[in-house]
């Protein structure tokens, strides 16, 4: 511990390089602007970013990447509050609560205990990425083939299992992105694979234009079918901020611990990410909580649980990430993407070859919570007025920024077709409620997937069981399948539960 | 009805995994003796997938639809806002206008491409104030024109015959060299 304070304060020092400290000043107040705009999503103002980072050094793209992550679980806490427009799926549970406060005529309360939430979860983030990052890679140095591909396997399943909404659809998502993967020269044999005598696809699908393709012009696609519907924001709103005193704070203790918890396991388990966070801290603080009955009327517990436990999520998701290179959402699928662009592969060994990378990384974690907390303290009225752009415009251009930075990853037209074709991909996803999420990180992951399980098959002579013999993998195995299983054991014993209902339903109808 | 809508994605998927697992038979045969061939992998993913719309598909024929939300998002589903009504001819026009900007870019260049495209996608997408629309179009692809090439150098298309002279003119204009 005293070695990792140690490179985090010179992880502070290099922070202060006018390119570092420039990208995270950048990050910050582009994160939360895409917070909150309503058409677009954190994870595509990422993806949006990305091309910019092209010419950058690694530090500070990957700085200002982690800076939008962070500010962008903030950002949409105002317009969810103030106007009812959540920016975000993850700000839905703020204004359950953040609404009704404000419509009792204190919005600048509301917009107080938010920013104490951020603040107290985006310091727990950084706090827990720098505590647990360390032990995460050693532990990881252990690793064989066979635990790396249990690792993906997991984080695979969790990112199934674990992303809301319908088991079926997720691994349908998840398989063709593995598919995709695929396409190109084997990495083991040589063969080519799908490319059905089309030069450009040997070179494989580059997982970027699928990233860019499915989250940005599918959304805009979706958008524009719903003609640009925003619900308008109530110009009499007052935009000021009053934090709590102390005492005040002092009484939602037990708030704080809990959705702190819910939010760093959250952040680990991949596939729970701030979304998934939130909703779980405001279901938690609604049974567990003091004033569980009042939630929903507009009381600080029902702002502070969403909001801490979203933004406390960043730093979890940070630690599998760097140690492992396995990315557990959407957002930080991205940032390895642009680790993998600028050459750098995540894992235990970063932790000796780029120490300084990574501790610069978590420094910026620190100052970012301060900078997002003073931006929306100081600069909220301004950011908020991007809200008056016509959403035709803003749409417009983000169509722009997904073809433009498709076409700079490699100067290829091709990369633009292949924009389109994932673009409405994106949107044939969206209209059926499939999740983009497991497609996307199928995608990059895959590779790394086949790569371990053909070489552990060639290492250990086609031997199957050895995944589940090896006690880490073996461990991990078992934890993938019981992920697979929850959902499976949660709808069942809903349905039970239905028809229980339905039944008790039915006797006072047979019975007059 | 409903119940046969519900299955057609899964339907689809399950025609192309079909396609792809037959196409595996290409490289099949290329690995080593003893180890497993290059189609093993795609192969495995292809099954899984071809298992999982098989059950949707049966589900979706013989049982009621349970469409349930997430774990706990369900339990505010009635709060959630109504969708608005879906316009497919504007969705037609904007994906028709995405795929026509490709070969535009590559004919016309990316500055004159671009905006054509930002102000044909404002219209489409309702936004009908002429002035703004042309301003963001030109001022936005100008922009573009000048961070891409300039600042992050990336070379994007230039255009073919007078076009390309066109744009030529006006990264030189830029001081783009």
């Amino acid at each position: 511990m005293p070695d990792a304070i140690h490179q985090l304060a010179l992880g502070f020092v290099h922070l202060a390089t006018p390119s570092n400290a420039l990208a995270l000043a950048v990050g910050l107040v582009v994160g939360m602007l895409v917070a909150v705009l309503p058409g677009l999503t954190l994870v595509m103002g990422v993806v949006l970013a990305l091309p910019f980072t092209y010419g950058m050094s690694v530090t500070p793209s990957i700085v200002l990447l982690t800076a939008m992550y962070l500010s962008g679980t903030y950002g949409g806490a105002f317009t969810s509050i103030l106007f009812r427009i959540p920016g975000e799926p993850l700000d839905v549970p703020l204004l359950w609560d953040g609404y009704p406060m404000a419509r009792q005529g204190q919005p600048a309360r509301a917009l107080g205990w938010t920013l104490i939430a951020a603040l107290a979860g985006g310091l727990l983030t950084a706090v827990s990425a720098v505590a647990l990052a360390v032990p995460f890679a050693r532990f990881a140095l252990r690793f064989d083939s066979p635990e790396y591909f249990a690792i993906i396997a997991f984080g695979l399943s969790g990112v199934v299992s674990l992303g809301g909404g319908s088991l079926p659809r997720a691994l349908v998502s998840l398989c063709i992105g593995l598919m995709l993967a695929t396409v190109g020269v084997d990495e083991t044999y040589g063969a080519d694979r799908f490319t059905f005598g089309v030069p450009m696809l040997k070179d494989g699908i580059e997982y970027l234009t699928v990233m860019v393709g499915a989250y940005g012009l599918g959304e805009v696609l979706t958008r524009l079918e719903q003609g640009f519907v925003t619900p308008q924001m109530d110009a009499r709103a007052k935009v000021s901020t009053r934090l709590p005193r102390w005492s005040e704070i002092r009484e939602l203790k037990g708030t704080f611990a809990r959705s702190s918890l819910v939010g760093i396991l959250c952040g680990i388990v991949p596939g729970a990410g701030a979304t998934v966070g939130s909703f779980v801290a405001y279901g938690v603080e609604s049974q567990y909580g003091k004033r569980a009955s009042k939630m929903g009327t507009g009381i600080p517990e029902g702002i502070v649980a969403p909001q801490l436990a979203s933004t406390a999520t960043v730093g979890g998701h940070m630690v599998p990430l760097l140690a492992l290179g396995i990315p557990g959402s959407g957002a930080t699928a991205v940032i390895l993407g642009a680790f993998l662009l600028h050459g750098v592969q995540p894992g235990p060994q970063i932790f000796q070859t780029g120490a300084d990378m990574v501790y610069t990384i978590f420094a910026s974690m620190f100052v970012a919570v301060f900078g997002m907390c003073l931006l929306g303290y100081f600069a909220i009225r301004p950011l908020i007025a991007v809200l008056r752009l016509p959403e035709a415009a803003t749409s417009a251009f983000v169509a722009l920024f997904c073809f433009v930075g498709a076409y700079s990853a490699r100067n290829s037209v091709t990369d633009l077709w292949m924009i389109v074709a994932f673009g409405i991909l994106g949107y044939l996803f969206e209209r059926f409620r499939f999740p983009i999420a497991p497609m996307v990180l199928g995608c990059i992951l895959g590779p790394v997937a086949e790569n371990s399980f053909m070489t552990s098959m060639i290492a250990y002579s086609n031997d199957w069981t050895v995944f589940f013999t090896r006690p880490i993998s073996g461990v991990v195995m078992l934890l993938t399948f019981a992920a697979l299983a929850w959902p499976l054991w949660r709808g069942l014993r809903q349905a039970l539960r239905d028809r229980e209902a339905r039944a008790d339903a039915a006797i006072p109808e047979a019975n007059p | 009805m409903t119940r046969l809508r519900a299955a057609v994605p899964y339907a689809a998927v399950l025609a192309v995994a079909l396609y792809l697992y037959h196409a595996t038979d290409a490289f099949a045969a290329m690995g080593r003796e003893g180890q497993l061939s290059p189609a093993f992998w795609p192969r495995a993913v292809l099954g899984l997938l071809m298992l999982v719309c098989a059950w949707e598909i049966a589900r979706a024929a013989w049982f009621p639809r349970d469409a349930r939300a997430g774990p706990v998002a369900a339990a505010r589903v009635e709060e959630a806002p109504g969708e608005p009504p879906r316009q497919p001819l504007r969705l037609a026009a904007g994906i028709a206008l995405t795929a026509a900007y490709v070969p535009a870019m590559e004919a016309l260049g990316f500055f004159i491409a671009t905006a054509i495209f930002l102000a044909a996608f404002m219209v489409i997408g309702r936004y009908r104030r002429p002035f703004v629309v042309a301003i963001a179009s030109i001022g936005g692809s100008l922009a573009f024109v000048f961070v891409f090439m300039k600042v992050v150098y990336v070379s994007l298309p230039l255009g073919m015959g007078p076009f390309r002279a066109f744009s030529a003119s006006l990264l030189a204009a830029l001081g783009i060299h």
